[in-house]
Order: structure tokens, then sequence, then C-alpha cells
């Protein structure tokens, strides 16, 4: 990676067209000033990590979601087949009434 | 009472009143703006983030202090104007506002997004997905970290 160092107010070019000011530094943050192409997106690296993370989470479905849950909340087979077939008693038991 | 066509659930009817509005989208998802929150008491405390808009989309959540009993909310000044909060202080998860991480599942098990909590005005139900990138949480926090599973 290029290291730079720069003072507030100065500029970095990348290729012709990306300027990217230095706009304010302060105690702990710097503002940053972008120029660049309008059909570029310039996003935080954040956000782009939370839109993958929406898309991955958008591909399980809420069954896969609880079922993944709940066998790691229930790890011992055993006790995961016995819960579940006590749920299915009951639930025909409902049905019937 | 409206009714929704949903992937997962079937047609659910709604009160109109109770749908959460994302005026700029999710990251990923930027045109859907309205979403469902769906609970079921045998699965509670997750809430299931229903569009309004694709009947496939649906997210499943869970209230933040159920993840992190200790978790800090930190909304950037831009997400709270969209909310239609005060830009002053921080909001207050309860009492003022829903805070809800995205779960996804990976190879390691459940994950919650902590990095960017849904953030929802429980007095207009406008809501955020509000990226905090100095709180220092992750987008992939583990649920169930092994330790916890192995006792």
């Amino acid at each position: 990676m290029l290291i730079m160092s720069r003072r507030q107010g100065e500029t970095i070019l990348i290729g012709s067209e990306i300027e990217i000011v230095i706009a304010h530094i302060g105690r702990s943050r710097v503002r940053v000033g972008i120029r660049a192409p309008r059909q570029m997106a310039v996003v935080a690296l954040e956000v782009k990590l939370v839109s993958e993370e929406n898309r991955a989470a958008a591909l399980a479905p809420p069954a896969a979601v609880l079922q993944t849950i709940l066998a790691q909340l229930l790890p011992d087979p055993h006790t995961f087949h016995t819960l579940t077939d006590e749920g299915s008693v009951r639930q025909d038991a409902g049905t019937k009434t | 009472m409206p009714e929704t066509q949903t992937t997962n659930f079937g047609t659910i009817s709604f009160a109109p009143e109770s749908v959460f509005e994302f005026p700029n989208g999710l990251p990923g998802f930027e045109e859907r703006r309205r979403f469902l929150p769906v609970q079921n008491p045998r699965t509670a405390p997750i809430v299931f983030l229903q569009s309004l808009e694709e009947p496939s989309l649906c997210f499943t959540t869970l209230p933040v202090w159920v993840v992190d009993p200790q978790y800090r909310l930190r909304v950037m000044e831009q997400d709270l104007e969209v909310l239609e909060l005060t830009a002053d202080r921080q909001p207050r998860i309860g009492d003022e506002i829903l805070c809800l991480a995205v779960l996804s599942i990976r190879n390691t098990g459940t994950t919650a997004n902590l990095l960017a909590p849904v953030v929802v005005n429980l007095k207009n139900y406008k809501a955020v997905q509000a990226v905090s990138a100095e709180s220092g949480y992750s987008h992939r926090h583990l649920l169930f970290p092994q330790e916890a599973v192995a006792c």
C-alpha cells in the first residue's frame, strides 16, 4: 500500500479524475473531500461490508436461521430429537380438537 | 386490514401503522423501503423483518440487548436525521427506539450484525440500518461462541 503524508488542505490525485482533499484533521478523525466521476460509487468500507452481509442474510430463510440456532442451543442430538418429537405430538393433539 | 403475500409465512394481514419505513432502504437493498415486523410467541424474542415489496425477502433479527446486554449504540448524525430524532444525543434503546441485529448463517454458526443494527424510531416507525463505523463492533458477531456451546 502506498502511504503518503499530507497536511490539512492538501490534495491527492488518483488517475486524472479522482481528487482527494484532506479537508480537516481533528483529534481522532479526518474529514476527507472526494471528487470523482458521478458513476463511481464512493462509500465507506463498512457500508460495503454491511451490504454484502445483508445479501448473505437475505439468502438465509427464517426456518434455516431458527434451525441453526436450535442446533447450537441443543448440540446433543438426543436432546434435540426428544424435544422435536414432543413438539409434533402436541401439534397433532391440537389439530384433533 | 391489508394483506401481503410472503414466501415464508404465506398470506399475512397487518395494520398499516405497524409498517417500518426505511427512507433509504438498507445497504444492498436500497429499493426496499417498507418492512413489516413479524413476531411469533414460539420464536420470541426473534423479530422477522418481512419486505412488503419483495415476498421472498425476509430478515431474521434479534434485539441487540439479547445478543449483547452491554451493547452501546452509536448512531451517526445523518442516520438520526433520517429517523427524525434530535442529533445532540444518542437515542435510548427500548424507550425511544427499537434496535435489532440482523442474523445470518455462516459455517461457524449464526452471526449477528452488530456493526449495523436496524434502528426504528418508535414514535413514527421511521427506520434505518445504522452503520456505526466507530463503534468497533463486528458485522459477523458470533451468536454462540464455541466455549459457551462446549459446557
